[in-house]
């Protein structure tokens, strides 16, 4: 198994930056595109997107795969999956490490999971039937969660690798999610990075959150916080080259302030590049 | 609690308020289990209300700020999302007010929540063929009468209290409420045409055409039709100037000879 090699620096498409991006073709690498908005039958998202996918590579990113319900796998939201990516011939596909509702309801959101062995084989079993559906392997994301459950048997980072190694899945690493969980939870968050095997990581998630002295919530509105970037530098040390992007959701800054961003991605990851060649000589 | 439990309780707890899930949740060292588990209630309710607001701001803006949200709040509490895709979210409003005391008292405020969810069904429709006016040049003068058409797969046709067009509007430039709906009606077509969602009101005659031609009826048809509706006199010409307007206008996807 040999993990997908980087494709760079990308940024979440949104529609607010559209038009930048079609008329300036930024430095940028490649976009990442939420699934569900272009599940739609037609319209100018969809022809938008075939402009942008002439000249960068894109990935896509789901929001309502529910892969740990334990509602039965929504086959008619695969479809739709699966014939978008063979329209658009993404990179790789993600979604979350969680689950938005039962009984035919989604609640929007990116609901947490008591980490015990029955959640470990139940998620399990539904990545591989995904994977074997689309016919590829998929990444999953841990989640940014508010709540810990009494049930848990293991730290989520433990449930993640084994989640990795049993399900064959890739993984997307959100750093501002690892983050705003330790606080949430008190967890070190370097036992988080350390606990991930890194050749399972294909992507990684940069983003702002919103701090309420109590807990911090994963926001997307604001920038990356400098301890977000230091994890960061430290996830670099350990997963080493791995696509990483910024994503913005909310009280959108000026194209070039995400820009700024992605440039700082570059440096800190350009930096422990150097540091490791000059370690090696 | 297993799994599936577990997700029940939450989802109870989200959805009615359901007190069972809190045996499953811990305390943390900053907050109790039950603020932790509010965190939750209200994003599911701020997050429905965000997709409501953002497929209804003039809907928004007619009722303002504080009825609007009332609405919303009633609405999410009567109708749970079974849609991946938010945008679907806000569908069922039109109909929502239109069943449900006080706002099915609110006559303009439906009809410009229809108003709105026809341009968003406008938006997302699926994409189909725009013809030009010159494929009618391939088509002999004699087969005219016998001309049927198909129209994009976005073109759709609402009747509406008369004004609400021009309210929507005004509401939409930010120039403040129009007021006083007459009691006539008056219908709006809503198309796209390269991405673009456009909507204009169509007279009495023309939607008449417009909806015999949806419906299959020829050219030769369509102008009977306005004839037995004593239209005018001049039918042909009428009835041809309206196929101009849909040409020129991109809503026209399909044309065939019925033999």
């Amino acid at each position: 198994m040999e993990r997908p090699s980087s494709i760079g620096f990308g940024l979440g498409l949104r529609p607010q930056y559209y038009r930048e991006i079609l008329e300036g073709k930024p430095r940028v690498d490649w976009f990442e595109v939420i699934s569900e908005n272009f599940m739609v039958p037609g319209g100018q998202p969809l022809a938008i997107l075939e402009r942008i996918r002439n000249d960068y590579p894109i990935v896509m990113h789901g929001v309502s795969m529910s892969i740990a319900s334990t509602a039965p796998l929504d086959r008619d939201y695969l479809a739709a999956l699966k014939a978008l990516a063979e329209r658009f011939q993404p990179e790789w596909i993600s979604d979350h490490l969680c689950w938005t509702g039962v009984h035919g309801v989604n609640l929007h959101d990116l609901l947490p999971i008591p980490y015990t062995a029955e959640a470990l084989d139940h998620v399990t079993d539904r990545i591989r039937r995904v994977q074997d559906f689309l016919g590829r392997r998929i990444a999953i994301e841990n989640v940014s969660s508010y709540v810990t459950f009494a049930e848990s048997e293991m730290d989520e980072w433990t449930f993640v690798r084994e989640l990795c190694e049993r399900a064959d899945c890739w993984l997307l690493f959100d750093v501002n999610n690892v983050f705003v969980s330790s606080f949430n939870h008190d967890f070190d968050p370097l036992k988080f990075i350390d606990a991930v095997p890194p050749d399972r990581v294909i992507q990684i998630h940069l983003a702002g959150h919103s701090d309420h002295g109590t807990h911090k919530i994963d926001t997307h509105d604001q920038p990356v916080t400098g301890d977000v970037w230091s994890l960061y530098a430290k996830v670099c040390r350990r997963f080493g080259d791995v696509s990483a992007m910024i994503e913005r959701d909310d009280n959108f800054p000026p194209f070039e302030d995400i820009l700024a961003e992605l440039e700082q991605a570059r440096m800190v990851h350009g930096e422990d590049r150097s540091r490791q060649r000059e370690s090696a000589a | 609690m297993n799994l599936a439990t577990l997700q029940n309780a939450f989802q109870s707890g989200v959805l009615f308020g359901d007190p069972a899930i809190s045996r499953s949740i811990l305390d943390s060292r900053r907050l109790n289990r039950a603020a932790r588990f509010k965190i939750y209630f209200d994003a599911y309710r701020f997050r429905l209300a965000e997709f409501l607001s953002n497929d209804y701001p003039v809907v928004r803006s007619f009722l303002g700020d504080e009825r609007f949200g009332l609405l919303v709040e009633a609405y999410i509490e009567a109708t749970p999302s079974r849609y991946p895709n938010a945008r679907e979210y806000g569908r069922r409003l039109p109909d929502f007010m239109r069943l449900t005391a006080p706002w099915s008292e609110g006559g303009d405020a439906i009809d410009l929540a229809r108003f709105e969810r026809a341009l968003s069904d406008a938006f997302d429709a699926a994409d189909g063929p725009i013809l030009a006016i010159g494929r009618l040049a391939d088509i002999s003068v004699e087969d005219w009468p016998h001309l049927a058409f198909g129209f994009h797969p976005s073109a759709a046709t609402l009747d509406l209290a008369a004004g609400t067009e021009q309210c929507y509007a005004s509401l939409s430039a930010n120039k403040g409420r129009e007021h006083g709906s007459r009691p006539d009606r008056e219908t709006i077509l809503v198309w796209r045409n390269d991405g673009q969602v456009f909507h204009r009101a169509v007279e009495a005659d023309e939607r008449l055409a417009y909806l015999g031609a949806c419906g299959g009826k020829t050219f030769g048809d369509i102008c009977t039709l306005l004839e037995f509706q004593n239209a005018g006199e001049k039918i042909i010409d009428r009835v041809a100037s309206f196929l101009a307007d849909w040409f020129r206008d991109g809503l026209v996807s399909r044309v065939s000879v019925v033999v």
